[in-house]
């Protein structure tokens, strides 16, 4: 009785008291002190109501947070991220003008997630765009051409729900995250910047605690037509794919994707600034269809170089292949690459290096996915690329990338690009 | 009277067949810790309480409520306070967890019997736990190596002695660390230049529990809240206790219950 009347006048007090929390949890150990001191308790019965009061109120504490909010609100997620950029390209045409540019460029992102409920989460995403670019968020200083610091675009960078339908598989549809459709180890036949659009189911088993198998496939549509009967034109991917930790240091990540669409034949070639008129064409339209395969491996090694006392965190080493079933010439592209240093940058003197060695002939992959900085997002190219970026804080880092790209078609034309960029995450 | 034979078999079976399916099962999970006086509390509670089943298991405080959280059991045994992501993680799932403080621990700090230093300052044994001090001649004891023993970090009693002496630093990186409190009080018994943390119930006579800040660890040290290294362990349920879960944590609280308490060698709240 004698507890339960304590607990009764502590938990009022608490409660009275609940945004002063702390400091009403002072007093009351005073109080139950007191009690003691007086024998109404004893100090176990002090110590198990104190207590039992302070967790009571944490819990209402944390209740209150999520009882005045729907639920899809108490589920979103914010994050974003803004990257100021100097880039430096030299460009030297086929007839040998070379020209130096120097430009600076903002990138804006803002995304949302939401659990409609607890199978279906639902996923909005705005970013800086110009004119629809799919490869590109960047917005370039002074780029309208209109004058002092016009505005700049947002778009609707992404929108999509994920559907949780079986613990290994998930259904994702809208205009997805490049993440959720494929796995990809370089952005040698997809700018990261791409959010695809269509519909994909994504498979996932683990055998065990080391291995795993997954599945990727679906359907994205490139071009809508309705102005006629014609299909549209589409990509149809299936990517098998596993993952197998050696042991504790090594692990293995691979997948075969297969584009069994791609009827872009006879279709007329865009003339959008983001095609760049570096496939085959038959006059104006497309010499061929691009269905492709390409194989791709990833190797993991978790501090590489311990035997020999670097302290370097982590060690990739990865590469894909890509050839274009529809033609036999021009028709292949490899890249082949590794990263050195911390697995994420998440702090001051957090680093990463990277080097991609790459190239895509003509016709290996439709010239509107590859990676939009190399060699200006053209196929018919090999190119050497460094990165390196390193952490100056949480959430804030500077990077710097390095291509030098050539044609492989006709004479070299060399291309160096240069950027440097302030990264920040919120 | 064959009729009636035969009814009153099938009614027996029908019986036999029912009853069992209104038996109470709970399950409790959690601490390593609170282990012991959870396994039996339950033998004592089922041999008074035929019919009812209490499966305990371990697990540490972490996964003990994760479970209560995931609904895979019905009391958590932990032997710290909920942390404040676990509770915000309780009520997105639509769990409301509830403490019940059962007993009170002291973890007692522990050196080899031959080892001259009787009492250390929590600022002391922070030093030696995060590699400030790596003798004990630096302590005002024989010129010997300290040989640090920790527990596993999975364990409760790792994460409170980490947030109750060592404000939440790494212990150094050559501490050997134990998978129980029993295998710390046997390294620590058997090797001269030791020193452990141990939950009071685990001290015996082949060790030698140090005073903290001037307070020897005992009950009443512990349960008056002076002595610094003290906690209290917890079993956490889903809202208020209900039905057998209840029944079972009344049992802990009663006389009969915290004497089991005091025989595993923890502070009893009475």
């Amino acid at each position: 009785m004698r507890k339960f009347l304590a607990m009764t006048a502590l938990a009022g007090f608490m409660t009275f008291g609940l945004g002063l929390g702390s400091s009403y949890a002072g007093e009351i150990d005073l109080l139950l002190q007191k009690l003691v001191e007086k024998k109404v308790l004893t100090a176990g019965e002090a110590q198990q109501i104190g207590t039992e009061t302070k967790e009571q109120v944490k819990a209402e504490i944390a209740a209150g947070k999520f009882s005045s909010l729907p639920a899809w609100v108490q589920n979103i997620k914010l994050k974003g991220d803004l990257r100021l950029r100097y880039q430096y390209k030299h460009e030297k045409a086929a007839n040998d003008y070379s020209k130096d540019t120097q430009i600076g460029r903002l990138r804006m992102r803002l995304g949302l997630e939401t659990k409609v409920n607890e199978k279906i989460m639902v996923g909005v995403g705005i970013a800086t765009n110009s004119s629809g670019d799919p490869r590109s968020t960047n917005m370039t200083f002074g780029g309208s051409g209109d004058g002092y610091s016009t505005k700049m675009e947002i778009r609707l960078d992404n929108a999509y729900a994920k559907y949780s339908a079986l613990p290994w598989l998930t259904i994702v549809g809208g205009k997805m995250l490049l993440n959720d459709v494929l796995w990809e180890p370089t952005d040698l036949i997809w700018d990261t910047d791409i959010t695809p659009e269509g519909g994909v189911l994504q498979f996932n088993k683990g055998l065990g605690d080391n291995a795993g198998l997954f599945m990727n496939t679906g359907v994205l549509v490139q071009t809508a037509d309705t102005s006629s009967d014609n299909d549209p034109v589409m990509m149809y991917i299936i990517q098998p794919g596993a993952t197998y930790k050696l042991n504790d240091s090594m692990s293995l990540k691979g997948a075969f994707t297969a584009n069994i669409g791609g009827n872009t034949k006879g279709r007329a070639y865009p003339t959008a600034d983001w095609y760049k008129s570096s496939n085959t064409k038959n006059g104006s339209n497309w010499a061929y269809d691009y269905r492709t395969i390409s194989p791709a491996l990833e190797f993991s090694i978790k501090e590489p170089f311990k035997a020999v006392g670097l302290d370097i965190e982590n060690m990739k080493l990865f590469g894909e292949y890509v050839e274009n079933l529809a033609t036999s010439d021009n028709n292949t592209g490899f890249s082949l690459g590794f990263q050195l240093g911390n697995d994420k940058i998440s702090k001051f003197g957090d680093w990463q290096l990277k080097y991609i060695y790459a190239m895509l002939e003509k016709d290996a992959v439709l010239d509107v996915t590859p990676d939009s900085d190399r060699y200006s997002g053209k196929t018919g190219m090999r190119s050497h690329e460094v990165a390196l970026n390193y952490g100056l804080g949480k959430n804030t880092f500077l990077g710097l990338d390095v291509y030098r790209s050539w044609s492989l078609i006709g004479r070299r034309a060399p291309e160096t690009l240069v950027q440097v960029d302030w990264n920040l995450k919120f | 009277m064959k009729v009636f034979g035969k009814l009153a078999i099938l009614g027996l079976l029908v019986l036999g067949l029912v009853l069992p399916c209104y038996a109470e099962n709970i399950v409790v999970a959690g601490s390593t810790t609170v282990l012991p006086i959870a396994q039996k509390a339950a033998e004592v509670f089922m041999n008074n309480n035929p019919g009812s089943q209490i499966s305990v298991r371990g697990g540490g405080s972490g996964v003990g409520i994760a479970s209560i959280i995931d609904g895979t059991c019905d009391i958590a045994d932990a032997s710290r306070p909920i942390k404040e992501s676990e509770l915000d993680n309780a009520i997105a799932n639509g769990r409301m967890p509830k403490a019940n403080v059962i007993a009170m621990d002291g973890i007692c700090v522990i050196v080899n019997p031959s080892n001259g230093i009787n009492a250390l300052s929590k600022k002391q044994i922070k030093d030696i736990y995060t590699g400030k001090v790596s003798n004990w001649s630096q302590l005002g004891g024989g010129n010997a190596k300290i040989v640090v023993i920790s527990r596993d970090s999975s364990s409760g009693t790792f994460e409170a002695f980490g947030e109750l002496v060592l404000d939440k630093e790494k212990v150094r990186s050559d501490a050997l660390l134990q998978a129980s409190n029993q295998a710390v009080v046997t390294t620590v018994s058997s090797t001269p230049g030791a020193i452990g943390y141990v939950g009071l119930g685990y001290v015996s006579s082949s060790v030698k529990a140090l005073d903290v800040n001037g307070i020897k660890p005992s009950k009443e040290s512990v349960l008056s809240g002076k002595y610094p290294v003290g906690r209290p362990l917890f079993m956490y349920t889903n809202k208020e206790p209900r039905g057998l879960a209840k029944e079972f944590i009344d049992f802990i609280l009663s006389a009969d219950g915290q004497r089991i308490v005091e025989e595993e060698g923890f502070v009893g709240l009475k």
